[in-house]
């Protein structure tokens, strides 16, 4: 999903000089994310698609003003949310409940019992859905760090916030899913499963 | 087996970074084709929306659009090129019968037909004699375009009694004659389900009828793959004469395109 930081900086430069290939292979890379990110803003498959694209396209406009040798990845998140919050209130009339959805399973699943397997199933069933009902900005936050791995530094210029704020921001939001989540949850094994 | 006890926050995101992976996004499209075309389609400099990109199925107009760089690709293989103007034996333009429904565009996209000027002018832009149809005698408005090879020229007719109003046009009838043989792959039209593309012979030259229902067409400006402008277009006959390519664009019968084809000198 995501290039190499020196990479990055090598197309962008060329992007900014007006090279469509460099541009077009930037997109490549990070469609995907973009994608995924505008989705949970949107939950809605087709607003995701036009705000990614919508944000590639003014991204590519903005570059004159993307700082040289800045990570592309946390500036294109934060124009592919903005893009995405604009979309987000005609998405949410359409789709409500259609997030308890089939999880896809990695192929390293198949070596659990079918009763694991379910079990593992519904609680993943269950977290998406408790994440659909969080506050736009708390999911976000939840999904570039666990999702996405941004890196602290990246998160804060992704959501536009002091350094600072971000781990406390983290913090909240996870504390909000925890108690949005039913409180006779069960946590599978190998999901709650400690190091020791 | 499972564990009743409260969740904690360790675990809750030890169980997010598990979810990841496994979240059920929906496939991710095809972003790269289309933010190509629209950037190269606007220069840098005067940044504005694509009002085109805002209607609801454009994931039929991305695969639309997919199909004319494939195609823009495959013209840039001389080779392939050949086969393609030997094939159709219509140079300067490429029938692409789509997969998906077509997007519903705008009932009346801007034409985009060049500079409004007189017949001389025109015809001192071009490379090529300018042909009027006598069935309908001088057009209602001369357009040209000078920036591509040879040049291209458009005649507008309003419409008349026999000549009904095209919706996607907003004329009666349009003539459109250009360098086929200096601008492969000029124009690219996109055929849905419910259009027919018939071969045909027009003055003994090989050309195509396309009905039925209005069918996409691209223009492009030959070797740079820009898009010029993408509409809905009308039933069309369009052949190639010694280097010209004629397209006719109306609401009339096949019967009667011809009519007005044979009536070209």
């Amino acid at each position: 999903m995501e290039g190499r930081p020196l990479d990055d900086i090598a197309l962008v430069e060329r992007a900014k000089n007006g090279d469509v290939n460099a541009y077009e292979a930037l997109v490549q890379q990070y469609q995907q994310l973009a994608f995924r990110v505008a989705y949970q803003v949107t939950g809605d498959a087709a607003d995701a698609e036009d705000a990614a694209q919508e944000a590639f396209v003014n991204a590519y406009y903005a570059l004159g003003r993307f700082r040289a040798g800045a990570p592309f990845r946390p500036w294109l998140c934060r124009i592919v949310a903005n893009e995405a919050r604009n979309r987000r209130t005609s998405a949410r009339r359409r789709t409500v409940l259609a997030e308890r959805a089939l999880v896809a399973h990695p192929s390293g699943d198949s070596a659990q019992s079918p009763e694991a397997v379910a079990e593992a199933d519904e609680f993943r069933s269950t977290l998406v859905a408790t994440l659909k009902t969080l506050r736009e900005d708390d999911r976000l936050i939840l999904a570039y760090r666990l999702f996405f791995d941004l890196s602290e530094a990246e998160m804060a210029e992704a959501l536009d916030c002091p350094r600072g704020t971000v781990k406390s921001r983290l913090s909240r939001a996870l504390a909000r899913l925890r108690a949005a989540l039913p409180a006779d949850i069960r946590v599978p094994s190998r999901a709650g499963e400690t190091d020791g | 087996m499972a564990d009743p006890r409260r969740i904690t926050d360790v675990e809750l995101e030890r169980a997010l970074r598990d979810l990841g992976p496994r979240y059920p996004y929906p496939p991710t499209p095809n972003l790269a084709s289309p933010v190509r075309l629209r950037i190269t389609a606007r220069p840098a400099a005067q940044p504005r929306r694509l009002e085109l990109w805002r209607d609801p199925r454009r994931l039929a107009l991305v695969a639309a659009v997919l199909l004319v760089l494939l195609g823009a690709a495959a013209l840039a293989n001389p080779v392939t090129r050949d086969a393609i103007a030997h094939f159709f034996h219509v140079q300067g333009v490429i029938v692409n019968r789509e997969a998906s429904p077509l997007p519903s565009l705008s009932p009346v996209t801007p034409l985009d037909l060049g500079r409004r000027t007189t017949m001389a002018d025109a015809q001192s832009r071009v490379t090529f004699t300018i042909a009027v149809p006598a069935e309908l005698g001088e057009p209602d408005a001369v357009y040209v375009v000078s920036g591509i090879p040879g040049g291209e020229v458009a005649l507008a007719y309003t419409p008349r009694p026999g000549i009904p109003l095209v919706k996607q046009t907003g004329l009666g009838l349009l003539v459109t004659e250009f360098r086929g043989d200096l601008n492969t792959g000029f124009i690219t039209k996109g055929v849905g389900e419910g259009t027919t593309v018939e071969e045909v012979k027009v003055h003994g030259d090989l050309g195509w009828w396309i009905a039925g229902e209005p069918h996409m067409i691209y223009v492009q400006v030959a070797g740079k793959g820009q898009v010029e402008s993408l509409r809905m277009a009308a039933n069309t006959l369009i052949w190639e004469h010694a280097g010209v390519t004629y397209r006719i664009e109306s609401g009339l019968s096949k019967a009667d395109a011809f009519r007005i084809a044979a009536s070209l000198p």
